[in-house]
C-alpha cells in the first residue's frame, strides 16, 4: 500500500513538472510582446557570448587547476588528483555569481541615493563606452552628489548636548566593535573575561545613550521644507516605537514562559493551546476593532496606543520561544534552591534571569526587528507627518500623489536600514542560536 | 488549601476568580472614571482621555490580586501569566470578538456607528420628547427614512452627550422615543451598521469560483512555492559552505546573509522597481542575453513568477542558515565511518547528509509555509496588480486571501467595507489553524508539551 501511494505521489510530481515544462513555461513565454521600447538595448543571441564567457571562465579555472597541481606535484614527487582544485574553483565562481544576485539590489538602491537625477524612468541611454553601462545594466557613477542625503538632513539643529550624546554613542559603538575584533583576534570566546565584561558594559552604555538621544530628539529641531525633512524624525519615532515593543514583549512573555516551563497547575495544557491558537487569527485584519478600542481609551495618535495595538500580537511567540528555552535547562539548581527554601519568585529573578539574558536579547531583537519595518498599523495609528514611521515615509516616497521620488526613497533606504543592518550584524550570533535555541529543539 | 484542586476543577476555578477579579477591575475602573466625569464635568471635545479607566482598573485590582492571593495560595500560579494574558485579553482576544461581531454586519468605512458630524443640527428648543429645529428636520440630518423613524441620534450639551433614538420627524420638529436626558443643544445623525446575518458569507461563497477558489489555489501554490525556491537554493548553499577546505568559507555566510538583515519594506520596493518593464535593470539585463522585455508586473501570469522570484532572494539566507546550523549538529564519525566503507560524494549525501537533515528540516518547512501563507508584506508592497477579468479590484492576479481580507476592508476600492473583510479574516483563520494542525501532527509540538 505504501508503495502504491509513493508511486503515485512521484507519478503526480512527474506530471506536475511536465505541466510545468510543456504548458506553463511556453504560456507564460507567449506572453512576451516582441516589441523593443525606446532606450532598450536587445542583443540578438546574446546568451551565446555569455555562456561563452562563463565556460571561458570554467576552462580557466580547469587550466589553472591543472597546472598548481601539475607543479605541486613535481615539487612534492607526489600524483595528486587536480579535481578538488577545480571544485574549489567552481565553488568559487558560483559563490562569485551568488553574491552578485544578492547584492544586486543594494548597488542599484546605492547608485540610485547617489545620483542627483531622478534615475528610475530616464529614457534617455548615459552616454558611455561600456555596453553595460549604457544598457543601464551597471548603474552610471558619472554623476555623483550627496543631494539625496542633504534633503533628507535639511533644515535639522542639533543641540549642542545632542552632539556631545551623539559623539559619547559614536565612541561606545567604536569601542565595542574595536574589542569584538581585538576578541576575535586573540580568540578569546569567553565573555565572563575582563574584556569581555568591558565590551558588554560599552554596548549598555551605547544603548543607554542613544536611548536618551532618541527620546529628547523634539519636532522643533526639524525646521526644514518638505516632508523628507523629517527622516531624522521618523527614524528616531520608529527606534522609539521598536525598542519599548521589544521591552514589553520580553517583560509580558518573560513570566508566562516561566510558568509555562515549570509549574504544574491544572489548566497549564489547555492556556497554553488557547496562547497558540490566538495568534492564528490574522492579527492586522482586528484592526478596525483595535482602532476602535485605543480612540475609546483616547490614544490615538501617540506612541502609546501604537505600542498597545502592537502588543497583542508579541505574546505568544515569545511565551512559546520562552519556554522552550526554559526546557532545554536543567532543573536542579532551582530544586536545590526552592528546598533551601527560596521562593519561586526569587528562583526566578535570581537564578534564571541572570541564565536568561541571551534569550531575552532575541526575543528583544525579534521582536525590534520586525516592529521597525511595519507600516501598516502604524499607518492607520499616527497621523501627521511629526509622527510618522520610516515604513511610512518610505512608502510616502514610492507612492507619492505626483511623482515616484526615486532618489529621496533610495537614500532613505540606504539610512533607514542601517539601523536594522547594524543589529542584525552585531547580534548574529543572537539570532542563530535563538532559533536553535528555542523554536528548533529537534 | 494549598494545593490546587486537580483536573478540570482547579482549571476553572484559578479561570473563574481571575476572570472575576479582572471584570471587577474593569467595572471598578468604569465607574470611576464616569463619577470623575460627574464631579468635575468638562467640555465634550477635550474629555476626559479613556486610558484613565485602565489607569484606575490597574489600581483596583492590585489590591484585589494581592488579598486573593493571600486566601487562594495556589492562584499565585497564576500571577505569572497574568500579564501576559490581560494583554491577550486586551489586544487581540477582544478585538477578535469584535471582528467575528463585525463579519455578521455590513460595517463599511461610513457605515461605522459613529456620529456623522456633517449633519450637525442647532436645537432651538427642547419639549418633553420634541426637539425643535430650524428648517426641515429630514434634510437637515439627512435621514434614511422619509420620516426619520427608527433613525440613531446624538445629542450633547458642552459637557454631556447621549445616544437617542428618533420615532418620527415632521417639519422642524423631531419626536424622540423617550425624552432625552438632559436639554441638548446640538443634535447628529449616527450611521448605524446592522446585523445581515450570514449575507456576507453568502456573498463570499456565491462568487467562489471567480474569487475564493482562484486565489485559495494561488495562495496555497504562492506559500508552497515560496518554502521550495528559499530552501533549495539555501540547501544548496548550505551544503556547499560546508566544506571545511573551502577558503573564505566565513566571508561568504556573513555576506550572503544580506537580504535576510534588509528590512523587508525596502527590499520589496527596490525590486518593485528593478522588475519596470521598460526601465528595470532586470529587463535590461535579460535584453543583453536577447530577450524581449517581460512584463513582470503587468502581466498577471509573470507578476506571480515575480512573486516568488523576490521569495527566492528573500528566503535562501535563511535556508542556508538553518542548513548549517542542522549540519554543525552532526558528528564528524559518520562522515570518517562512511569513508572508511568506501562511501563517495554522492553516496555520503543522499545515504546520511540529506536523511540527517530530514528530521530538523520538517518543522522548519512548514512554519515557513505557515509564515508564507500570510505574508502580506510581500504582495501588498509589490504595488498595484494586473487585472484578472471578473475579479473586482481588490482581488488581483497576485493577491493572496490576506491582501484581499485587507484591501475589501481598508481601502477606498472595497468599499471598506469592514464586514466583508471580517468575514474573510474568519474563513482565513479557520485555514491557518487547519494548517498548523498538520504541521503539528507532523512535527508532534503538542504532544511534546503536555
Amino acid at each position: 500500500m505504501a508503495a502504491i501511494l509513493r508511486y503515485l505521489g512521484w507519478a503526480l510530481f512527474g506530471l506536475l513538472v511536465a505541466w510545468l515544462l510543456f504548458v506553463y513555461f511556453p504560456g507564460l513565454l507567449a506572453r512576451i510582446q516582441p516589441n523593443i521600447p525606446p532606450g532598450f538595448v536587445r542583443i540578438e543571441n546574446g546568451w551565446v557570448y555569455a555562456l561563452g564567457g562563463l565556460l571561458l571562465a570554467v576552462g580557466l579555472i580547469v587550466l589553472y587547476a591543472w597546472l598548481v597541481t601539475l607543479l605541486v606535484n613535481r615539487r612534492t614527487q607526489r600524483k595528486r588528483s587536480f579535481w578538488p582544485l577545480v571544485g574549489q574553483g567552481l565553488t568559487h565562481l558560483f559563490m562569485f555569481l551568488v553574491l552578485v544576485f544578492a547584492y544586486y539590489p543594494v548597488l542599484q538602491i546605492l547608485a540610485a541615493s547617489f545620483d542627483p537625477r531622478n534615475t528610475l524612468y530616464r529614457i534617455l541611454p548615459p552616454a558611455s563606452d561600456n555596453l553595460l553601462v549604457r544598457a543601464r545594466v551597471i548603474p552610471d557613477f558619472s554623476q555623483l552628489s550627496w543631494e539625496n542625503y542633504a534633503k533628507l538632513f535639511d533644515g535639522f539643529i542639533l543641540y549642542p548636548y545632542q552632539a556631545v550624546l551623539l559623539v559619547a554613542a559614536a565612541l561606545c559603538l567604536l569601542l565595542v566593535l574595536v574589542l569584538a575584533a581585538y576578541r576575535r583576534l586573540i580568540g578569546d570566546a569567553d565573555s565572563d573575561s575582563s574584556l569581555g565584561k568591558l565590551q558588554g558594559r560599552s554596548l549598555t552604555a551605547f544603548a543607554l545613550l542613544s536611548f536618551t538621544l532618541v527620546v529628547f530628539l523634539s519636532p522643533a529641531q526639524f525646521t526644514g521644507q518638505g516632508t523628507e525633512a523629517k527622516f531624522l524624525l521618523w527614524v528616531r519615532n520608529t527606534l522609539f516605537v521598536s525598542g519599548i515593543t521589544g521591552l514589553l514583549a520580553v517583560l509580558l512573555t518573560a513570566t508566562a514562559g516561566y510558568a509555562f516551563a515549570r509549574f504544574n497547575f491544572p489548566g497549564r495544557y489547555p492556556m497554553l493551546l488557547v496562547f497558540i491558537f490566538i495568534q492564528m487569527f490574522p492579527g492586522f485584519l482586528g484592526l478596525v476593532a483595535t482602532y476602535v478600542l485605543i480612540s475609546n481609551l483616547g490614544l490615538l495618535n501617540t506612541f502609546t496606543g501604537l505600542v498597545l495595538a502592537y502588543s497583542g500580537g508579541i505574546i505568544s511567540f515569545g511565551t512559546w520561544v520562552y519556554k522552550g528555552f526554559l526546557e532545554s535547562i536543567s532543573k536542579s539548581l532551582e530544586e536545590a534552591a526552592l528546598i533551601d527554601g527560596a521562593s519561586k519568585w526569587q528562583v526566578f529573578t535570581k537564578i534564571l534571569m541572570p541564565l536568561s539574558a541571551p534569550m531575552f536579547v532575541f526575543i528583544f531583537l525579534l521582536q525590534f526587528v520586525g516592529t521597525y519595518s511595519e507600516f501598516i498599523v502604524a499607518n492607520l495609528f499616527l497621523t501627521g507627518v511629526d509622527s510618522w514611521t520610516v515604513g511610512m515615509g518610505l512608502r510616502n516616497f514610492t507612492t507619492g500623489q505626483f511623482s515616484t521620488r526615486w532618489g529621496l526613497f533610495a537614500a532613505a533606504s540606504v539610512l533607514g536600514s542601517l539601523p536594522i543592518l547594524l543589529t542584525f550584524y552585531g547580534f548574529q550570533r543572537y539570532f542563530v542560536s535563538g532559533y536553535t535555541a528555542g523554536s528548533v529543539k529537534e | 488549601m494549598h494545593r490546587s484542586p486537580p483536573g478540570a476543577r482547579g482549571f476553572l476555578i484559578a479561570i473563574g476568580l481571575l476572570g472575576g477579579a479582572l471584570m471587577v477591575a474593569a467595572l471598578a475602573g468604569l465607574l470611576l472614571f464616569w463619577a470623575l466625569q460627574a464631579a468635575f464635568p468638562r467640555p465634550v471635545e477635550e474629555g476626559y482621555p479613556g486610558y484613565l479607566i485602565l489607569i484606575f482598573g490597574t489600581l483596583v485590582l492590585i489590591p484585589i490580586l494581592v488579598v486573593l492571593g493571600r486566601r487562594v495560595p495556589y492562584l499565585t500560579d497564576w500571577y505569572y501569566l497574568l500579564p501576559a494574558i490581560t494583554f491577550l485579553l486586551a489586544f487581540t482576544v477582544f478585538p477578535i470578538i469584535l471582528t467575528i461581531y463585525y463579519a455578521f454586519t455590513d460595517y463599511t468605512g461610513i457605515r461605522n456607528g459613529k456620529p456623522d458630524r456633517s449633519t450637525e443640527t442647532v436645537v432651538v428648543q427642547v419639549e418633553g420628547r420634541q426637539l425643535l429645529v430650524e428648517g426641515n428636520a429630514h434634510d437637515l440630518l439627512r435621514c434614511d427614512e422619509p420620516d426619520c423613524a427608527g433613525q440613531a441620534l446624538e445629542i450633547t450639551t458642552r459637557t454631556q452627550r447621549a445616544r437617542v433614538r428618533a420615532e418620527q420627524a415632521s417639519g422642524n420638529t423631531i419626536t424622540l422615543t423617550a425624552p432625552p436626558p438632559f436639554a441638548p443643544t446640538l443634535v447628529y445623525k449616527i450611521n448605524e451598521f446592522r446585523f445581515i446575518g450570514f449575507r456576507n458569507f453568502v456573498e463570499i461563497f456565491s462568487r467562489a469560483g471567480t474569487v475564493l477558489l482562484p486565489i485559495l489555489l494561488w495562495n496555497i501554490v504562492f506559500a508552497a512555492g515560496a518554502v521550495v525556491v528559499g530552501a533549495i537554493p539555501g540547501l544548496i548553499l548550505g551544503l556547499m559552505l560546508n566544506n571545511k577546505n573551502l577558503a573564505l568559507r566565513g566571508f561568504y555566510r556573513t555576506a550572503l546573509i544580506i537580504s535576510w538583515a534588509i528590512p523587508v519594506v525596502i527590499s520589496v520596493q527596490i525590486f518593485t522597481a528593478m522588475l519596470n518593464v521598460q526601465f528595470g535593470p532586470i529587463n535590461r539585463l535579460l535584453g543583453l542575453l536577447g530577450a524581449y522585455p517581460i512584463p513582470w508586473l503587468t502581466d498577471p501570469e509573470w507578476f506571480k513568477v515575480s512573486a516568488l522570484l523576490i521569495s527566492l532572494w528573500l528566503g535562501f539566507p535563511y535556508w542556508m542558515t538553518a542548513t548549517l546550523g542542522a549540519l554543525s549538529t552532526i558528528p564528524d564519525d559518520v562522515y570518517e565511518a562512511a569513508k572508511i566503507d568506501g562511501a563517495n560524494g554522492l553516496q555520503t549525501l543522499t545515504g546520511i547528509t540529506l536523511p540527517l537533515l530530514r528530521q530538523p528540516f520538517i518543522p522548519l518547512l512548514l512554519g515557513s509555509f505557515a509564515y508564507n501563507f500570510n505574508n502580506f508584506g510581500l504582495i501588498y508592497l509589490m504595488g498595484p496588480q494586473p487585472g484578472v477579468e471578473g475579479r473586482p479590484s481588490t482581488a488581483q492576479a497576485g493577491d493572496i486571501l490576506i491582501t484581499w481580507a485587507y484591501k475589501t476592508a481598508f481601502q477606498a476600492d472595497g468599499g471598506q467595507a469592514y464586514g466583508l473583510g471580517g468575514a474573510i479574516s474568519i474563513i482565513i483563520f479557520f485555514l491557518t489553524v487547519a494548517i498548523s494542525l498538520i504541521n503539528f501532527r507532523f512535527t508532534g509540538a503538542l504532544r511534546e508539551v503536555r
